[in-house]
């Protein structure tokens, strides 16, 4: 739909755009989003009808997007931009206050700072800024013995301030970098005042926020949309896909203006998605995602679980990460594949160990193991997320059925009666912890939402707190029954974790929900109505390339979500 | 009383501290032995009583207590301490043991979530989808409300470096669970849970010399300079909740600069050993004793004359070993009363974390004002989110008071209510900090005034 040539001025729509600014970067922005309605209407190609929330979604054509926010860099985006800013491996902002989730996700949208985050955010600039000067050469564009040390620093602000701001300058901001640069060189040196400038531009707003303020550069008004600059999207893009800073290729196609075409947007992501920078953010999806990303910070008991070691989280972690990695970047990319594969990609001797495997001689290092495929299957056994889910002492059925309802079948459970008793059963020696649970199914007041938590959760049981698999507990045999209820196409009974995975790889709900899940992470919020026709756009792409994530990542890209902007206004 | 900038006077002197007071007694009284240098606010010689303002501090931990284990017996007059409050036996004249307060108001989150959430504040949590809730799978946001600690260093907090300073101890991720302090609505405070980065940002630009100082501070304000004009061209370009963003941040740099050009601290730069991992489970012990060596000086050195400490989390998951528990503290609670070794276990928990407030206690005691010492003029109080951790409820929350105030608490006394509301607590606060103009606090306040027979 978007391919076609036809160009209708922005200001020529109705109400609903912001307008263009008279010097917009990328020149082109908000130009196609008339061809893309006056497409739809033309060849008809929109779905009509109404979808389940009763939405009359027969204009997807016309752009539509639910509002962002204003959101600052998360703490892994601040250690990343750094590192491709300036080429160091600053340690800083280890020391940052922890960020915000939105969902699973990380993501700082909600919560204004406060006075000790700016001034972390002044320290780190201080300290990076301070270690960045004593390779100046590396770090400056050109020799100040022969420039001039202020033309070279002029040309240092400009040339490193764009990247910082990720966006071209304004005149008046090169002004202002080059007095902080005065300031700090009238007060000491050359290098002082690079010093300076440097940090300032890691202390702006432009480098620590995602300003995503649009083609009309301003505030919305209610129900108005306005499309993201070329510059805006190859750093909403380069968030979304690297978890970092966008790169000269990058920046170059927003200065091109080729960003605000299909085309051109596809042919990043294609690039993108075959670069390194790609694993770390696809890593960093699939932790959250699975609320596996601080097991560091897990406290097992170690007279129940004495080999759940720093080392062997860290290497859970890491596998979770290798093997989403290996699905979409080395596999076919699809939605079953990740659900089901039996294999660990990992070379750590105590997971492997946990997992029962013994290296095969002929085994290829970094090639994936071979797993039982009657005990394992996909992520949804992997050591990681069954030992996040799970108690210090003991697994838990009910913290797995959450994490099942809520991250992959997206459902929202009512809340239980209020004068609900939530303390749980006593420990009973010699009772499985199915046995101890069995009052949240039999106590009607509980069972309403136990029943669709612990029917899940209970079918994990033959794992235990740290994610071994077992067949004993407390002297009985485990039973690993478990049933599915309230979803839309797998209900019913089953066995064991392998049964429970291919049931979820089978189902249309697990696959809306993992799409969610994506549109989370990319955009840092859930879906809302306003959302509707860029789900359905994400739906039609995920189903068309038989669940291919990498298509449901493009889709994504290309949606109007991602390429427009609204506001809240309340 | 607003102090001249003076950029380098190292030996700014303040009218608190007495003369008599020797060196040796405060290095004594800072905690880490041999290893403490000189750490010194400089002393002078007209202190007098009343001469001193009160200071608050506010404290948190975690899952309940069990009610009774902890509480009193005997009058209000004479009383004895429970096992749980034995380790303050020592400075029983200095506590008001408040017992039958109860957290009044519902509204979105879980039990946890409400708990710190309105500890402090006494409004509700905001509705919205950020945090699920432990037991019900709905969801909430951020506490609705600014909370007392923060309306009392909105009034109190002017002629300090800092309006108030937040310390934690291994408080996590930035959830509603792991914050007990707010600016107001959807604003909440971030504490420091790192002892060696609270050093830093109290007493970092005091070990450099007069000229190093000036240029830092001339750097700053450059940058500053340019910062703050990023900052405004972006006001006005969002609405609603978006602009109250760049707002803060204005708001925090403007703070920013008036520290950059208010004199260095009166204190030389105290010595501790902080070079340890502040989130090793085995360190949890030492974070405490250090960041409340640290909150000490701060408030020793008048850099604030607000603090909270927090101890964990709502609904902490933390074990603490060195206790002789081995089990998860938040799954502990959760255990029923039929279960004695969970009775056991929490009771050794809370014994412990009384040990910290004793130590805290100790630090403020040693340090001598006027006729007295620093507790006599700091009112400090112990909070939790619950009354119980199985139950889940909130009456009666066990509130621990300790300090003279500055001559308006009466401390050594054990005082009964039959549920009355928090809210008048939060209100006793904010008179017994001189702001008498709040009369209800928070949006669940269902009467108006302080609690009755608190103050003097």
């Amino acid at each position: 739909m978007l391919s076609a040539s036809v160009v209708v001025s922005a200001l020529g729509q109705p109400a609903c755009y912001g307008g263009l600014p008279d010097n917009a970067p990328g020149g082109t922005d908000g130009t196609h989003t008339g061809t893309e309605a006056n497409d739809a209407e033309a060849d008809g190609s929109a779905d009509g009808g109404t979808d389940t929330e009763g939405e009359v979604v027969g204009q997807c054509g016309e752009p539509i997007t639910g509002p962002s926010t204003l959101r600052r860099l998360t703490n892994a985006q601040y250690r990343r931009t750094v590192r491709d800013l300036l080429g160091v491996n600053e340690i800083v902002s280890r020391n940052f206050a922890p960020d915000e989730l939105s969902g699973s996700f990380k993501s700082n949208g909600t919560a204004p700072v406060g006075e000790i985050q700016v001034e972390q955010y002044m320290d780190a600039a201080e300290s990076i800024a301070s270690d960045a000067v004593v390779n100046l050469a590396t770090l400056l564009p050109c020799d100040p013995a022969t420039d001039g040390e202020d033309d070279c620093a002029e040309q240092f602000v400009r040339t490193v301030g764009q990247r910082a701001y990720r966006r071209p300058l304004e005149e008046f901001e090169v002004e202002g970098l080059m007095g902080a640069y005065v300031g700090g060189k009238t007060a000491g040196n050359f290098a002082d005042g690079i010093r300076v400038a440097l940090q300032s531009m890691l202390q702006s707003p432009f480098f620590l926020y995602h300003v995503e303020l649009g083609a009309s550069g301003g505030p919305l008004a209610e129900g108005q949309i306005t499309p993201l600059t070329g510059f805006e999207l190859a750093s909403r893009l380069s968030y979304f896909l690297w978890d970092t800073m966008p790169d000269t290729t990058l920046f170059d196609a927003a200065e091109a203006g080729s960003l605000t075409t299909e085309a051109g947007l596809e042919a990043q992501i294609d690039r993108m998605l075959s670069d390194g920078r790609a694993a770390e953010s696809i890593a960093s999806f699939h932790l959250q995602w699975v609320g596996a990303d601080e097991i560091e910070s897990l406290e097992k008991n170690p007279a129940v679980y004495s080999s759940f070691t720093p080392q062997l989280a860290q290497a859970m972690k890491d596998e979770t990460a290798a093997f989403a990695n290996w699905v979409i970047t080395d596999q076919d990319g699809r939605l079953e594949t990740l659900l089901t594969s039996s294999v660990a990609v990992t070379e750590d001797p105590a997971l492997l160990e946990l997992y029962g495997v013994v290296p095969d001689p002929t085994h290829v290092i970094g090639e994936p193991h071979p797993l039982d495929p009657s005990q394992r299957a996909g992520l949804l056994t992997h050591a990681s997320l069954l030992a996040s889910h799970a108690h210090a002492d003991q697994s838990s059925p009910v913290h797995r059925g959450v994490l099942l309802r809520e991250n992959f079948l997206c459902t929202q459970l009512p809340p239980p009666p209020m004068d609900a008793d939530n303390v749980p059963p006593d420990p009973k020696p010699g009772a499985t912890t199915r046995e101890r649970f069995a009052e949240h199914t039999s106590n009607p007041a509980c069972a309403g939402c136990h029943v669709l938590i612990d029917g899940l959760g209970f079918g994990l049981e033959g794992y235990d707190g740290i994610g071994a698999h077992r067949a004993m507990e407390e002297g009985n045999p485990v039973d690993v029954s478990g049933e599915i209820v309230g979803t839309t196409d797998i209900d019913g009974p089953f066995q064991g974790g392998v049964e429970l995975a291919r049931r979820l790889a089978s189902s249309e709900q697990v696959r809306d929900c993992v799409a969610e899940q994506w549109f989370h992470y990319a955009l840092g919020r859930a879906t809302t109505q306003d959302d509707a026709c860029t789900r359905e756009k994400m739906t039609e792409a995920f189903i068309s390339s038989d669940q291919n994530i990498r298509e449901l990542i493009k889709s994504i890209v290309l949606s109007d979500s991602f390429r427009f902007r609204a506001t809240e206004n309340n | 009383m607003r102090r001249e900038p003076a950029f380098f006077e190292h030996t700014l002197r303040s009218k608190r501290f007495n003369r008599a007071f020797s060196r040796r007694a405060l290095l004594r009284s800072l905690g880490a032995g041999a290893a403490v240098a000189p750490f010194l606010p400089l002393l002078n010689s007209h202190a007098a009583p009343g001469d001193f303002e009160p200071r608050l501090l506010l404290l948190f931990s975690a899952n309940g207590t069990i009610h009774e284990n902890w509480v009193p017996t005997g009058t209000t007059d004479d009383f004895e301490l429970s096992p749980i409050l034995a380790p303050l036996a020592p400075y029983k004249d200095q506590l008001i043991v408040v017992d039958g307060l109860t957290k009044t108001g519902s509204g979105p989150g879980d039990s946890h979530q409400r708990g710190i959430g309105m500890l402090w504040s006494g409004n509700e949590l905001l509705s919205g989808t950020q945090f699920p809730t432990g037991d019900n799978n709905s969801s909430c946001g951020w506490g609705g409300g600014i909370t007392i600690d923060q309306a009392i260093a909105n009034d109190v907090g002017t002629e300090t470096a800092y309006k108030s300073l937040e310390f934690g101890v291994r408080t996590g991720g930035a959830d509603v669970l792991a914050r007990q302090s707010y600016a107001g609505s959807n604003q909440p405070i971030a504490p420091e849970d790192n002892p060696a980065l609270m050093f830093e940002r109290l007493f970092g630009g005091l070990d450099v010399d007069d000229s190093a100082l000036l240029k830092r501070k001339a750097e700053r304000k450059s940058v500053i300079d340019v910062v703050r004009g990023d900052l405004d061209r972006l006001r006005g370009k969002y609405s609603a909740d978006d602009q109250l963003k760049v707002e803060a941040h204005l708001e925090a740099i403007r703070a920013i600069e008036v520290r950059n050009e208010l004199a260095v601290p009166t204190c030389e730069v105290p010595q501790l050993d902080l070079a340890f991992d502040p989130q090793a489970t085995e360190n949890y012990p030492e974070v405490s004793r250090r960041q409340i060596d640290l909150l000490v000086m701060a408030f020793a050195c008048e850099l604030t004359r607000v603090a909270s400490l927090q101890w964990s989390r709502a609904a902490s998951n933390l074990r603490l070993p060195w206790t002789g528990v081995e089990d998860a503290h938040h799954e502990l609670s959760h255990r029923g009363d039929s279960d004695q070794s969970m009775i056991d276990k929490i009771t050794t928990i809370n014994t412990w974390y009384a040990g910290e407030v004793a130590y805290l206690l100790e630090r403020l005691a040693s340090v001598p004002e006027g006729d007295g010492t620093m507790l006599d003029n700091t009112i400090v109080v112990w909070g939790n989110e619950l009354a119980r951790g199985n139950s889940h409820g909130g009456d009666p929350i066990p509130f621990v008071i300790a300090g003279g105030g500055a001559g308006v608490m009466q401390p050594g006394r054990f005082l009964r209510y039959d549920n009355a509301s928090h809210h008048r607590l939060l209100v006793s606060l904010a008179h017994a900090m001189g702001v008498d103009s709040i009369q209800s606090f928070g949006n669940t306040d269902p009467s108006t005034g302080p609690l009755s027979g608190l103050l003097a």
